[in-house]
């Protein structure tokens, strides 16, 4: 039994959700784990250079796609350029956000580590399935 | 540095669009409008008191990152497409 599985059932136990929740987080994994060894399965061996984004979608009947390829240099560069924003317009974001509901303080986010969160994407990879829409984010 | 930006748009019962800009020339024939950007630039960094060389060194750098970026969107028979080179 994996760790996720014996979680679910954990949860059911407890309480925290009902039987058919279980089932469907149960269902999900099973989907999830064989897309998952797809995707690290078409990512070429060696350092990620590029941050893909695919979108496929159905809507109205009519085939949607959005392909993005974003250099991880560029984010690089993106995060270095990021950290020359001065404090002052930093407070007035971290206000909006506030009152969007994203209680999300901006000053603390130092630029290290903001760097080392794009080193670490290229091990990251997020799919998500829904009826009309797959997403997919990776890096390859 | 990039070299060349390629856009493609195709929409329905319409022609394809496509061209190429050479990024060089287009810089060179603009270079009136970007000796004003980066002036208004440099005045923006005084005013919010940011070093105007790291600024710059910055801004340069997230340029020439831009190589390689792609953005395909397909929606139905409608298709745009910018690739950066």
């Amino acid at each position: 039994m994996t760790e996720q599985r014996r979680d679910i059932l954990d949860m059911l136990a407890e309480g925290k959700i009902t039987a058919e929740e279980a089932d469907q987080l149960i269902a999900a994994l099973d989907r999830g784990r064989p897309s998952v060894a797809t995707a690290s399965d078409l990512r070429p061996a060696g350092k990620p250079k590029y941050l893909r984004v695919e979108v496929d979608t159905t809507e109205g009947g009519e085939p949607g796609r959005v392909n993005v390829r974003v250099p991880l240099q560029l984010l690089r560069a993106g995060v270095r350029l990021a950290a020359l924003i001065p404090p002052q317009a930093l407070v007035k974001a971290n206000e909006e956000l506030g009152k969007n509901g994203i209680p999300f303080d901006l000053t603390q986010l130092k630029p290290e580590q903001l760097e080392e969160l794009v080193e670490h994407l290229g091990d990251m990879t997020v799919e998500v399935d829904q009826p009309d829409a797959k997403v997919r984010v990776f890096c390859d | 540095m990039p070299q060349l930006v390629t856009v493609r748009v195709q929409r329905p019962s319409r022609r394809l669009i496509r061209f190429w800009l050479p990024v060089l020339p287009v810089a060179l024939v603009f270079s009136p409008l970007l000796m004003l950007a980066a002036l208004v630039a440099v005045v923006a960094c005084v005013v919010y008191r940011i070093s105007v060389l790291q600024a710059f060194v910055t801004g340069w750098r997230f340029f020439c990152a831009l190589s390689g970026t792609r953005v395909d969107v397909h929606e139905g028979r409608s298709a745009v497409l910018v690739t950066i080179r």
